[in-house]
């Protein structure tokens, strides 16, 4: 309680638009609504990484532990844990009194449970890490011990209600986990109970009263609406409270930042990128020197004013600087590759495309992107006149979702595409696939073709080390690498933005505004 | 569709008249005003349009007014005026393209199918009835979003989703006139079907195609740029229903993006629908498509 | 005059109707065939930002029976149609008549309302522009039809957002209900009926422009006609005579528009619902485009053109029962 304080506090300080936090004491009743895009396709959290689904179910649901407003590790279904000094061995004491919200109480054989069947099976993040899980004891009915075949930076950050968030085993043991019919219908020990969904409109979530916190809201109310600039709109007219970063366009940013009764949380601690891929499959970009050649005719500032709304720093290395201690200088994109059009054109002259007749080079890009993404499209028409002026031409070709995740990543058959990608909290867990090469073929991981054995080595390492000052050498060693064979071209961190009607207290003292709804209330 | 049984004689006195006629509507001269002026804007783009409208400039968002920029410019610094002018040539290529290949489609299919009767109208009418039972637009929608768009593409899509006004009305007269004396003595005199159809019958059809054609092409401006607003539109071109596409997450700071594009659009529909009227009145007022 | 030379109505619907059974199925296979030549994978757009598990997507891809040929696809679902079976959607994990028939409703109540307007206000501005044949209100009304006739309705639906819910703040921008308040009975329906006044709108002017415009010239036309001159010549009333007279055959566009129009209509309220968030058969439609939906987009498609069908068959009915002059 005393940590959810401290946090509630932090994000009062960091909440721009208002001047003097007023404190008053929260208050029980009242809604709050909040926009996401699209109906959740499941309320299982436990088998999707999708957005919407964590929208909904993070509140149903809950993790072992949960992630501050500072990016820090709170207890959650688990009080407290220790790790062996080996970083083999994780064993965690369970909170007691727990009850689903069926009644029936909360043990630690649901957590194996989950782990086992659940999210160590079907959770695109939490997968990768279980396939590295030793095994999984439970030592008491409010104990249990993790242990690993190798040692796992971020194993605790996984451990997170969006990563593996903990199923109930007497409602899906032995049962089809991906078609069961309480799939739409969770049962979970969150802070609020479902209550209803009409398709296309809303859901609804109740206050779940046994919940170990106390809990404000009497109803948490989800709002779909799939026009962004129509859930601004929403948000201003008061018809929805709170709308997330992930939804929330960045233009309409400036805007909401002088409306008196909307507050926004600038900057949150889980860092996410925008990149160009490469694809070094198809000549020129086979050769380092034109892909490092479209790293300096690229105007990242240009991309982070105009498609980003300056809600976006310039990307500076690999792997950007949202880590401070995963930055080495060394490879600092703004010394290694400023926005410099006449060197540009020479690195593309002496890899020998030169100017035809008409100033064109010999050089046709695809650049393919989601459609549905107004920064993404933006960022790709500034990129093409960027090119144009270094005698390259790019025909843009934005797809649905489902045929550019097909372009790019299943059949790669593009020259150029924008992604955005997020860090999960750790390199390891979001930005590793943008470099390694193991895994490519499926979407939402490297697409370049680009493979270096070093480069997935070290990537390997960086995992596997429990130290950051470590960890971060390894980062700045295949920093090096990345920033000279340029494979991918970063482009800007972006700066998370969440907005909330002023009326809305105690939010975000998470990393994630899809989380702890417990402690939020309304100001009369 | 009623067939008009009395369907007279062709006049060849024709151009005079018609023009005659024609100029007694104003709403059909203001529209031929409109459709002239697109015409020439289209032409003279690169001669009129401030600067190139894809460059991309620093200087986001300023109002109409600014100096270079009369009607502002966009999220990316590009020069509203500029889209506005280029974005013609899209809206018309479009427009004619699409709507020429629909009646093109329509006339072949109509007289082919009012002509021969019976059986081939049977086949004919299934087609022309299961293109109408899928909403157009939808179908546009789906065909686009599922292959990608390009300029090409969307004339191809949008003419071949439009062909069955111009194929019914045209199967109409072409069934009236199939039982007209002229064209009885023609086949008394021994023309093949072919000939027929084209020397004889078609001439007698024009006036309500041109009808057609005219709205047909305002009717594919406006799914044009109902598509570009779904963001469907030729990425590499300046289009109007792309730009509105790009104005909707600006709306609220920069009504220009929208007004001046949205206005275009209305103007240009209305041009053509006016002239088509314009063009339906001096034919033949009871003709009612 | 209902019956057509010696066949009786219902046979004649009822032929109709049989007729439609080889057209649907057309329409099955053409959408069929455009979905599955269509790149894109459905399953990979339902699972997330982070690459899922590959036997996981393998199970969906058996679960929804993509890793079927095509033409097997094909001939499943067309006898599961014929069976009366639509098919789970892939995105919801539901019956796909479960998921269109929770939104058929709102569509509907969006159609009608939008038609209604159309109707009257169409027939009110025609039947006016034509008894003041080239008065300055008929070129106002002209003027009108023509600018509802031109400009797009997703425009007009954003102007109108902007207007009249952000810079007024009159009426409601999103959704078909109030989520915070939970009113019932005769609230409820105020404020769905204020949710609704917007769309109704956007949708409607383009209808109400065709309306108004095919009133004014067939009531001129009427008015030209010998029945209505011998009308007035035996010195009825000329309000009498208009409504005996011209209103029954301004009665014939306003069918013929509806009817004939009624597959634009719902394409126009996919445009309507996406932009003002309303929950209807359109937006299901949009999003199963997006999310590759299969099942969804192919029953919605069916569903639509099994509708066009039954209300070209009324429309021409309603023609025949209006204009005598129509046989079969």
């Amino acid at each position: 309680m005393r940590t959810r304080m401290m946090a509630a506090f932090l994000v009062t300080l960091l909440a721009t638009g208002i001047a003097a936090a007023t404190p008053t004491e929260p208050r029980r009743g009242g809604s709050a609504v909040v926009a996401i895009g699209s109906d959740p396709e499941t309320l299982n959290l436990g088998i999707t990484t999708g957005y919407a689904v964590g929208a909904v179910a993070a509140s149903i649901f809950s993790g072992l532990v949960w992630i501050d407003a500072r990016g820090e590790i709170q207890p959650g279904l688990a009080t407290s844990w220790t790790i062996s000094p080996d970083g083999l061995s994780y064993a965690f004491e369970l909170r007691r009194g727990v009850r689903w919200h069926d009644g029936r109480a909360f043990s630690a054989q649901d957590v194996k449970f989950t782990m086992e069947q659940v999210t160590g099976l079907y959770h695109g993040r939490f997968r990768p890490a279980f396939q590295n899980f030793e095994a999984i004891t439970v030592t008491s009915p409010q104990s249990l011990k993790i242990t690993l075949k190798r040692p796992y930076a971020p194993l605790m950050r996984l451990l997170s209600v969006f990563d593996c968030p903990i199923l109930p085993r007497h409602v899906y043991q032995g049962e089809d986990i991906t078609r069961h019919s309480r799939n739409n219908d969770p049962v979970g020990t969150g802070p609020f109970k479902f209550r209803e969904w009409v398709r296309g409109d809303r859901l609804v979530l109740e206050r779940n009263d046994a919940y170990w916190d106390p809990v404000y809201l009497d109803r948490l109310i989800f709002r779909i609406i799939p026009g962004a600039a129509l859930r601004v709109t929403a948000l201003e007219v008061g018809e929805v409270d709170q709308v997330a970063d992930f939804y929330l366009p960045k233009t309409d940013v400036d805007r909401l930042k002088r409306n008196p009764n909307v507050r926004l949380r600038l900057g949150q601690p889980i860092p996410s990128m925008g990149f160009m891929f490469i694809n070094a499959r198809r000549a020129p970009l086979d050769n380092p020197k034109v892909r490092r050649a479209l790293a300096m005719a690229i105007n990242r500032v240009q991309i982070v004013t105009q498609a980003m709304g300056n809600l976006a720093r310039p990307a500076r290395g690999p792997f950007g600087d949202g880590f401070k201690w995963a930055f080495s200088p060394e490879s600092d994109y703004d010394r290694l590759y400023p926005y410099n059009v006449e060197r540009a054109n020479a690195l593309l002259d002496e890899a020998g495309l030169p100017r035809g007749a008409g100033g064109e080079r010999p050089v046709r890009l695809r650049m393919v992107y989601d459609a549905a993404r107004a920064p993404i499209a933006a960022a790709a028409a500034i990129i093409r006149d960027n090119l144009r002026a270094v005698g390259i031409t790019v025909d843009l070709q934005p797809m649905d979702r489902a045929v550019m995740i097909e372009r790019i990543y299943t059949r790669p058959d593009y020259e150029l595409t924008v992604q955005t990608f997020t860090s999960g909290g750790d390199p390891a867990i979001g930005y590793h696939r943008i470099y390694a090469s193991a895994a490519s073929g499926v979407p939402f991981v490297n697409a370049t073709g680009h493979s270096n054995q070093e480069v997935d080595s070290l990537l390997n390492r960086a995992a596997e080390v429990p130290d950051r000052a470590a960890r971060g050498k390894i980062y700045a060693q295949v920093s090096q690498i990345l920033a000279a064979e340029m494979p991918t071209l970063m482009l800007f961190d972006e700066i998370g933005v969440d907005a909330t009607r002023a009326t809305l207290r105690g939010v975000w003292i998470g990393a994630e505004a899809r989380d702890r709804w417990d402690a939020v209330w309304v100001q009369k | 569709m009623v067939g008009d049984e009395s369907a007279e004689t062709p006049s060849a006195a024709g151009g005079r008249e018609f023009w005659r006629r024609f100029r007694r509507s104003r709403a059909g001269v203001f529209g031929l005003c409109l459709v002239v002026l697109l015409v020439v804007v289209a032409l003279a783009a690169p001669l009129l349009a401030p600067r190139d409208p894809q460059t991309t400039s620093l200087v986001t968002l300023n109002p109409p007014g600014t100096p270079g920029h009369p009607l502002g410019t966009d999220n990316l610094g590009r020069d509203i005026l500029s889209g506005v002018l280029w974005g013609s040539r899209v809206s018309l290529t479009v427009g004619v393209c699409a709507a020429a290949t629909a009646v093109l489609l329509g006339v072949f299919i109509g007289s082919f199918a009012g002509f021969y009767g019976g059986w081939a109208d049977a086949v004919l009418g299934r087609i022309t009835e299961l293109f109408q039972v899928i909403p157009r637009f939808v179908l546009a929608l789906l065909v686009v979003a599922l292959f990608g768009s390009g300029l090409w593409k969307l004339i191809a899509v949008i003419g071949i989703l439009s062909w069955p006004q111009a194929a019914r009305v045209v199967r109409g007269q072409v069934m009236a006139l199939r039982g007209a004396a002229y064209v009885d003595a023609a086949r008394v005199l021994g023309l093949r079907n072919v000939r027929i159809i084209f020397s004889e019958i078609l001439p007698n059809v024009l006036a309500p195609v041109v009808v057609i054609g005219s709205l047909d092409v305002a009717g594919a401006i406006l799914l044009e740029a109902s598509l570009g607003f779904f963001g469907l539109g030729d990425p590499n071109l300046v289009s109007w229903g792309m730009m509105l596409n790009n104005a909707q997450a600006h709306l609220r700071q920069a009504w220009w993006m929208s007004v001046f594009p949205g206005l275009a659009i209305s103007l240009a529909v209305l041009g053509f629908n006016l002239m088509g009227d314009g063009l339906n009145d001096a034919t033949d007022p009871r003709l009612g498509v | 005059m209902v019956t057509a030379g010696s066949t009786p109505l219902w046979r004649y619907a009822a032929g109709r109707l049989v007729q439609a059974v080889p057209l649907l199925l057309g329409v099955i296979v053409v959408n069929f065939l455009l979905i599955s030549l269509a790149p894109g994978d459905p399953v990979a757009t339902l699972l997330g930002e982070y690459p899922a598990p590959p036997e996981y997507v393998a199970q969906l891809r058996r679960e929804f029976g993509l890793d079927q040929p095509a033409p097997v696809r094909l001939a499943l679902y067309a006898w599961n149609v014929a069976r009366g079976e639509l098919g789970f959607s892939f995105a919801y994990r539901l019956p796909v008549a479960t998921l269109v028939a929770g939104r058929l409703g709102n569509t509907l109540l969006l159609m009608v309302t939008a038609l209604s307007l159309a109707a009257l206000v169409g027939v009110g501005l025609g039947v006016t522009a034509a008894r003041r044949r080239g008065s300055g209100l008929d070129t106002a009304a002209t003027g009108i039809s023509l600018a509802g006739y031109s400009i797009p309705d997703f425009w007009l639906s954003q102007l109108l957002v902007l207007l009249f819910a952000v810079f007024l703040g009159w009426l409601p921008a999103q959704g078909i209900r109030s989520v915070r308040e939970e009113y019932s009975g005769l609230a409820a329906a105020l404020d769905s009926a204020r949710h609704l006044i917007l769309p109704a709108a956007a949708l409607s002017f383009r209808y109400m422009a065709l309306i108004s415009r095919l009133t004014r010239a067939s009531m001129l036309e009427a008015m030209s006609q010998d029945f209505i001159l011998a009308a007035r010549a035996r010195g009825l009333p000329e309000r009498l005579v208009l409504l005996q007279h011209g209103l029954r055959n301004a009665a014939l566009p306003v069918v013929t528009v509806i009817g004939y129009n009624f597959a634009f209509v719902l394409a126009g309220s996919a445009l309507v619902e996406t932009v003002f968030g309303w929950p209807g058969v359109g937006r299901l439609l949009y999003d199963a485009m997006l999310q590759r939906d299969t099942p969804v987009l192919l029953g919605v498609l069916l569903m639509v053109s099994a509708t066009v069908v039954v209300v070209n068959l009324l429309t021409d009915l309603l023609y025949a029962a209006l204009d005598p002059r129509v046989r079969y």
